[in-house]
């Protein structure tokens, strides 16, 4: 640490840090239009000038870094005046002449400039006004004050040239290059932020502009649209589409976003009661300052107008609105009445895994206490109870105590088994490059990465290149893979031995080979050799990320149990921490931390539905699911839900479980709710209102409650529900689950840090012998059929089967590869037909070379879930979906 | 991505270059080589092929003048920009070029025949203020002489 002086106030920071970020941390202002905290400075807009004792002349403090004793001044009259001239020659390029303007207050936006009426773009007429970083640099350097006006008495030569054309041509973003100060944030934040690169400097001197991609629209660059950019542009000229005029928010809510199991917290700025502007929280520190495009803009993928607003009850073939009190007599009578005739078995509960920890914690309350039914589960249920499963056999838990933020810091070599991560978590795989292509200060040693997919994504131009190897297994046969990976590494002596020393019998997983995998010996091997390396040194972190595919229950078992034996083999108890399970949705572990799991006899969701065909289950409350849309065989599906005698459903949107309901409560819309969620490494996350409540619209918390009031009245049971906000239910879940006893709602600071593990656990770590069927060879006709979580589809767009579900359009249709293109006569465009017995789909084909020969791709999402239709119910069958690929005759 | 035979084509031609290999601008030029300028596809191409964005080529093409992003006309004029030329009046030849042919600088007729490039001193400043027709040296110019000789190129490029 060293100790400095800054403007006479003494201030510790570590040595060598750059002063630009400890001046700041340490509550002093000082202008820097460039600078990035934790990137390497760029020094291209001299604004952050201050004055050190002993330094020649002044000097930039992003390029200066702290040494002991150094004193630093950043309000002397000098470092004023040489930041307002550096500013001026900013200014000058800019196109808003109010910046310097000391009598801008008095003008309104309508009016015309009474200083010179060749002005006309102004901060009062940009989108940008009063949260602007150039406009507020020139407030707090008195440049309107002291008149520091570059173009005085100047011929006014911005105004005689045509402004650079915005490019407002997709959902997103809006890019206008005109207010543009060249200050190459943007360029640095989608290089060295976010490993994308795709914004450069284009042309030279005094022509330079920002460019996206090979220069043409922002869609047709690889743009992911994470807005990394826009947060760092301190003008107006990258800017959110959305609400890009509403964005002077009320206030902002810090909570968290509910697209993934990564957990990003985000700041959420709302105006008149709906969110307008999403920017990332650094709570969490493994997302940090990131977020990707589902948490930037899928707050208004629908519209509040579009959510359920109204509490309804079906009258025949019509669901017409209703009071919340008669939709909870009802709801309780029906049950009741179930309950009287069939008994408690007859009823079953699915709670979700995008609502709360409190909603999921009260839902199997109801469950278990009042009616006491065993069959509670929720949609994603029984994929990650399978690998709960494989996991506490392989570790001796299954809230592994692994810190996700140790994949970034400290991971030296990284095994990525999972379909696409960029596009299921995008952040986790954005921190997954941070570790392999080190771009952010201090550097770390980069590591290397080893991904298995089956289809190509972005993650896998960080293997080879690195270092790396990327393993294409033929679809289904990960597990394959990985067991020819275990096999290999217990070939090694040392490892052998290491294994045996920890417990592990090697003799398990020996003895598997590659042959019918699909991957490249070769390949394999020089994994294998990285993986050897890992295991050798032991003070080196390793980190397995394993995200389950989200259908094929006893696939996603048999890959879980292989993944977590090559973790054993190459660290051995340390596996424990380098293991991370990654669900595809928010709040997975939370459901099943909170319980929602069937008891002994009791069924999962499947084994519900299929009561319900067979008449045994005959009453259903679904607390934010929608088993339709999420679960595989949609047609089973909605016949069993047709054949309940009652199906309550709670849900924020009018999704297709919901329309074939008796009852619909209408729940908050998730940005609207009070409540805690639990992140994929048990981040105990907290959710905050910043939406206002749609029409009647209850949160769940309340209508969970209260239906379990009366029905435990009507049932005659003395169970109480006594909560008198969403604080209660978590306290009371901090008292009752393990794990989540250090949390509190009230006065709790912690959140985004603490996590629901124990991190002392030390569990019995063992091998698990993995059943791998060789694949079957595709019949005449058919292909492969891969789904799995894209990233530009709104989960709530789905729901409601929204035409802009994906907004830019990328995600609705069929991948198919374009060699069998070729060979089945499939263009760019063409409409073609899956199909599966009697199930059809008509997609519009995408050609492209990154899903395999002989397979293609649907999003899960498109069509609210529409590819369900195609995939077999679970059967225990590991063998991956096959259908029929015809092009549509037109 | 999607492959077409254009893409492979290119595909083979920068198929010798090497990530961090410092290859970026040799890959360009031996495009440039081959089809005279830089063809979109081109830039996605050598990305992919030395691992850098696209965005990282396109800046690197538009920063050398060298390189050039559409098809060469099949006629160039070239409008020396040296001092000589603008103390001679040359200012006024560009301003008759550009109205009469209806372009700016740097760019093409709609059918590619004809453009126009800013070109720097070659040192034939006796001729100022000139032009190079497909390289010709034209000059000295008056602005009249300009309008006559740019209706004939713009007649001869229909």
């Amino acid at each position: 640490m060293a100790k400095l002086t800054i403007n006479g106030k003494t201030v510790e920071a570590p040595d060598g840090a750059p002063l630009v970020e400890v001046i700041k941390q340490n509550g002093f202002y000082v202008s820097n239009l460039c600078y990035i905290d934790k990137l390497p400075p760029y020094a291209g807009c001299r604004t952050c000038l201050v004055e050190i004792e002993g330094a020649r002349g002044l000097q930039l403090s992003c390029t200066t870094t702290v040494r002991d004793d150094m004193v630093v001044n950043t309000v002397t009259d000098d470092v004023k005046q040489a930041r307002q001239y550096v500013l001026s020659v900013i200014d000058a390029n800019h196109s808003d002449r109010c910046l310097t303007c000391h009598r801008r207050v008095k003008c309104m936006p309508g009016d015309i400039c009474l200083r010179d009426d060749s002005v006309t773009h102004r901060c009062l007429t940009c989108s940008k006004n009063y949260r602007c970083e150039l406009q507020t640099t020139n407030d707090l350097l008195d440049m309107g004050k002291d008149s520091v006006e570059p173009w005085a008495g100047e011929e006014r030569t911005y105004y005689e040239a045509a402004p650079p054309e915005p490019d407002r041509g997709n959902p997103f973003f809006e890019f206008d290059p005109q207010m543009c100060i060249i200050c190459t944030r943007c360029v640095r934040a989608c290089d060295d932020l976010r490993h994308t690169g795709a914004v450069t400097l284009a042309g030279r001197g005094f022509s330079t502009a920002i460019a996206f991609g090979a220069g043409g629209a922002i869609d047709e660059s690889n743009c992911d649209f994470c807005g990394s950019c826009i947060d760092v542009c301190p003008t107006a000229t990258l800017m959110e589409r959305p609400n890009k005029w509403l964005a002077r928010t009320e206030d902002w809510v810090s909570t968290v976003c509910n697209s993934c199991s990564v957990g990003c917290t985000i700041s959420v700025g709302h105006r008149d009661g709906k969110p307008v502007i999403v920017k990332p929280d650094s709570l969490n520190p493994f997302s940090d300052d990131q977020i990707c495009v589902r948490g930037r803009f899928h707050y208004d993928a629908v519209k509040q107008s579009d959510r359920l607003a109204q509490h309804l009850v079906r009258s025949g073939d019509n669901l017409q609105p209703t009071t919340w009190e008669e939709a909870l007599d009802y709801s309780v009578e029906q049950l009741a009445a179930v309950h009287a005739a069939h008994g408690a078995k007859a009823i079953a509960f699915l709670g979700s895994p995008i609502a709360t920890n409190e909603e999921n914690y009260l839902v199997q309350r109801i469950a278990r206490e009042v009616v006491g039914t065993p069959h509670i589960d929720f949609s994603a249920g029984p994929v990650n109870r399978a690998v709960a499963q494989a996991t506490a056999a392989a570790f001796g838990t299954e809230t592994l105590p692994g810190d996700l933020t140790d994949i970034p810091e400290r991971a030296k070599t990284i095994l990525v088994v999972a379909d696409d991560l960029e596009e299921s978590h995008n952040v986790a795989a954005l921190r997954i490059k941070d570790a392999i292509d080190p771009r952010k200060l201090p550097l770390r040693e980069p590591g290397r990465l080893i991904v298995i997919t089956a289809r190509r994504g972005e993650l896998c131009d960080f293997a080879e290149p690195y270092g790396g190897v990327w393993l294409q297994p033929t679809p289904g046969q990960e597990a394959g893979v990985l067991g020819a990976l275990a096999s290999l590494l217990a070939d090694d002596a040392e490892i052998a031995s290491a294994a045996s020393e920890a417990g592990l019998d090697p003799a398990v997983v020996s003895a598997a080979d590659a042959g019918s995998t699909g991957v490249d010996g070769a390949a394999l091997e020089h994994a294998a050799a990285i993986l050897r390396e890992a295991a050798a040194a032991a003070d080196e972190a390793f980190a397995l990320v394993f995200a389950p595919k989200s259908t094929g229950v006893a696939g996603v078992a048999e890959s879980a149990k292989a993944a977590a034996n090559v973790a054993l083999l190459v660290s051995g108890t340390a596996a424990t921490r380098s293991f991370f399970v990654l669900p595809t949705e928010a709040n997975v572990n939370g459901a099943l931390d909170m319980g929602v799991s069937p008891d002994g006899d009791g069924k999962d969701v499947n084994g519900i539905l299929e009561a319900a065909l067979g008449g045994e289950v005959k009453a259903l409350v679904v607390a934010g699911d929608n088993p339709i849309m999420h679960l595989p065989g949609r047609a089973r599906v909605q016949e069993a839900l047709a054949k309940l005698d009652i199906l309550v459903v709670v849900d924020q949107l009018l999704g297709e479980t919901a329309q074939q309901a008796h009852v619909v409560i209408a729940d908050a819309p998730t940005y609207g709710k009070d409540g805690t969620f639990a992140n994929a490494d048990r981040r105990v996350q907290r959710l905050r209102a910043a939406q206002a409540h749609p029409g009647d619209a209850k949160p769940a918390w309340e209508t969970l409650s209260a239906l379990g009031t009366r029905l435990a009245a009507s049932l005659g049971n003395a169970v109480a529900f006594a909560y008198e906000e969403a604080a209660d239910v978590t306290e009371e879940i901090t008292r009752t689950v393990p794990g989540y006893e250090k949390f509190q709602f009230h006065g709790y600071f912690g959140w985004g840090k603490g996590r629901a593990v124990d991190e002392s656990a030390a569990g019995q770590i063992a091998l698990q012998p993995v059943a791998v069927d060789a694949p079957a060879p595709n019949g005449e006709g058919e292909v492969a059929l891969l789904t799995g979580r894209t990233l530009y589809t709104s989960l709530e767009g789905a729901t409601l089967r929204l035409a802009d579900a994906d907004k830019l359009h990328r995600e609705d249709g069929v991948l198919v590869n374009q060699l069998d293109a070729v060979a089945l006569g499939i263009s760019a465009g063409d409409n073609v037909v899956l199909q599966d017995g009697a199930a059809e789909l008509s997609l519009k084909a995408t050609l492209t070379a990154d899903v395999p020969q002989g397979a293609v791709f649907v999003s899960s999402y498109y069509d609210g879930g529409a590819v369900g239709a195609l995939l077999p119910a679970e059967n225990g069958s590991t063998a991956v979906p096959r259908v029929k690929l015809v092009k549509q005759q037109a | 991505m999607l492959e077409t035979e254009a893409t492979l084509e290119i595909q083979q031609l920068v198929a010798e270059f090497r990530p961090g290999n410092a290859d970026l601008l040799r890959a360009l030029h031996k495009v440039q080589h081959r089809y005279g300028y830089v063809p979109k596809e081109a830039m996605g191409v050598i990305a992919r092929q030395l691992r850098l964005g696209e965005a990282h080529v396109y800046g690197t093409a538009t920063f050398y003048s060298e390189l050039r992003l559409t098809p060469p006309p099949e006629k160039r004029v070239d409008w020396c920009s040296g001092p000589a030329c603008r103390l001679k009046g040359s200012t006024h030849v560009r301003k008759v070029l550009e109205s009469v042919l209806g372009i700016g600088m740097e760019e093409n007729t709609e059918n590619d025949k004809l453009g126009l490039h800013l070109a720097q001193c070659n040192g034939t400043c006796d001729f100022a203020p000139q032009i190079w027709v497909d390289g010709k040296v034209v000059g000295p110019l008056t602005a009249a002489d300009t309008v006559k000789l740019a209706r004939e190129l713009k007649d001869e490029a229909k």
